[in-house]
């Protein structure tokens, strides 16, 4: 089991950076993470394995405000394949990739998608001050997601090894 | 809306077109049973790469135009360099054209293993998508996934990475992949043409709706076998030019329906670049593999009809393997990972065949490098004339079909051309107008 991080987007168009420059900062952040960039979101299902605890960060497009910040449990529930995480400028978004994955049961143990409203995907554009001044928030938002994961499969984790002991004394606690 | 239109006045309109690289829409006029109009909604700003890279170094365009498209970025860095190289007077040796074709490799796999996979297959089994589809056929997702990710990992090995490769220089390579390197990734790609050969069979086996394209076929022709990193320009009525006369056989004009530059052969011809017509200008040069794959799906030498072009992208996908195998096999090296490129002043020109089609470049240096012009012609821009063509005449034949259906089978036949609107500017979406 490791626990990954995943930055979407392409630095260098405008708001779409931003998934990236989160993910940059947690990975200076929190040494024991693996932290992984891609622009492309159907690789990020090749990266993750069935045990693997993951976070994403991602431009997302939903018609709120820029810089406004959606943190979505992904295993709970589905993604909106609409517009959602329409920073990414090719035919398979995040919502694509991952609803693909939960179909074919790829998806990880965990998945936190933390998105970051976003607005322009200007070429060679910087981030605008909305999104860039929400990245701090995002870079909490998924440190938080991380130890809510980390809380939850140490206590998955132990009951396995309670569960395993009982076994051990014949299954009686 | 439920009712027909071969009666009255209608308009079929996409909005948002899906399943196409980048944004933008169809909008279709029927008027007395007849189509009056069919436009190609392309809506993304203009992109102003090629303003930009005016006042640049010569030694930059690999870099600064990989950044146009995300899917093909290989393909503009390799018709960069040849332009560059070829306004400077040099040429590179032969392992440096070999490890390209290797890289191009690596993206026609990609490309082409998501486009019939996860993008064009769900229309022919009757899907709204890749995840509905992949609910009953994970099968074919999960090859297609994988095949991908194969793409994906002989790009980073060549490449760098694999979305926007960072090894690609004018004149060579930063660093050559040593034979350690290369060989890692065989079983993958002996995994890859068992798994492309299947797809042959699968595609092969979908049915058509039934169409023939008259348009004229253009494609690269290469002494280096099958068209990838280089070759002169051929088309399927006898025409053959060289590169540098591709500006004065293809006239591109502005639309005010869009922000791409619509291509013309001479000015008013509509002309088909891509598989189609690689294929049918080329099918000799494919390897024994893919030619039996192509043979067992019942193609002929030429394949006319545009929906069939997801049968000619898999026989193409075994190629791509196959080729890659092969160098890979044979390679024992390079005496160095580039050559130079001292500037001068000049006009160079270049164009290789990307996933889509041909791709031109075109650039004029200052003596001392700087960039004073730069023309690019991406593939879907030169398709798009062509793409209205195929509605027009689609649409025409189908009236009588429910409007949700027909424009399904609108967008089916836009995604034909695995339209990469990024590149020609970006996006897509279908109208069809009720008057």
């Amino acid at each position: 089991m490791q626990v990954l991080v995943i930055g979407l987007g392409n630095p260098d168009r405008g708001d779409d950076a931003v998934g990236v420059e989160v993910a940059r900062q947690v990975a200076a952040e929190r040494l024991d993470v693996t932290v992984l960039e891609f622009d492309d979101p159907s690789e990020a299902i090749d990266a993750w394995e069935p045990d693997d605890s993951v976070v994403v960060a991602d431009a997302v497009s939903s018609g709120g405000h820029p810089g406004d910040i959606h943190v979505v449990d992904a295993i709970a529930h589905k993604l909106p394949t609409g517009r959602w995480s329409a920073g990414g400028t090719h035919a398979l978004g995040l919502a694509a990739a991952v609803e693909i994955a939960r179909a074919l049961g790829r998806l990880p143990r965990s998945l936190v998608v933390v998105g970051v409203e976003a607005k322009h995907f200007g070429h060679g554009t910087p981030m605008a001050d909305a999104v860039a001044a929400a990245v701090p928030a995002a870079v909490e938002a998924v440190l938080t997601a991380l130890d809510d994961a980390d809380a939850l499969f140490t206590a998955l984790d132990d009951a396995d090894v309670v569960d395993a002991a009982i076994d051990d004394l014949g299954g009686e606690p | 809306m439920t009712h027909k239109l071969n009666q009255g006045d209608h308009v079929l309109h996409v909005d948002t077109l899906a399943r196409v690289e980048g944004e933008g829409g169809m909008h279709v006029v029927v008027k007395d049973g007849l189509v009056a109009d069919v436009e190609l909604r392309i809506f993304e700003p203009p992109r102003f790469f090629e303003a930009f890279l005016r006042g640049r170094a010569w030694t930059e365009p690999p870099d600064i135009t990989a950044r146009i498209c995300g899917i093909c970025p290989v393909a503009y860095q390799m018709s960069s360099c040849l332009a560059i190289e070829d306004a400077c007077g040099v040429t590179v040796p032969e392992e440096i054209r070999l490890l390209r074709r290797l890289l191009y490799c690596g993206e026609w796999i990609e490309s082409h293993a998501l486009h019939i996979h996860l993008l064009h297959a769900p229309d022919f089994l009757g899907y709204a998508g890749a995840i509905e589809m992949a609910a009953d056929h994970g099968a074919i997702v999960e090859r297609g996934l994988l095949l991908k990710k194969t793409g994906n990992a002989l790009m980073t090995l060549v490449g760098g990475r694999a979305i926007h490769p960072v090894n690609v220089r004018v004149g060579g390579f930063y660093r050559l992949p040593t034979v350690e390197e290369l060989h890692s990734i065989r079983p993958a790609l002996d995994q890859a043409r068992d798994d492309a050969v299947a797809t042959v069979a699968l595609v092969g086996g979908l049915e058509f709706p039934d169409m023939v394209q008259p348009q004229e076929y253009v494609a690269l022709r290469s002494p280096h076998g099958y068209p990838l990193e280089s070759g002169s320009v051929v088309t399927s009525s006898g025409r053959a030019f060289e590169v540098a006369d591709f500006g004065a056989n293809v006239v591109e004009e502005h639309v005010a329906r869009s922000n791409a530059l619509h291509a013309h052969l001479d000015g008013t011809t509509p002309y088909v670049v891509g598989p189609l017509a690689r294929y049918a200008l080329n099918h000799d040069q494919l390897g024994p593999l893919a030619k039996q794959a192509a043979h067992d799906a019942g193609l002929g030498d030429e394949c006319r009809n545009p929906f069939q072009s997801i049968v000619v992208r898999a026989v193409e996908l075994v190629h791509a393997i196959d080729e890659a195998a092969r160098i890979i096999d044979a390679w024992d090296g390079a005496s160095a990972p580039f050559v130079d490129v001292p500037p001068r002043a000049g006009v160079g020109y270049g164009a290789t065949e990307a996933p889509r089609g041909l791709l031109y470049h075109r650039y004029e240096l200052a003596e001392d490098g700087t960039i004073l012009d730069a023309t690019i012609v991406p593939p879907t821009s030169q398709n798009q004339p062509s793409i209205e063509a195929d509605l027009r005449a689609f649409v025409q034949d189908r009236l009588d079909l429910p409007h949700e259906e027909l424009v399904r089978q609108c967008e089916q036949a836009i995604r034909n051309y695995d339209p990469c609107i990024s590149c020609a500017t970006h996006f897509l979406d279908l109208t069809v107008e009720e008057q």
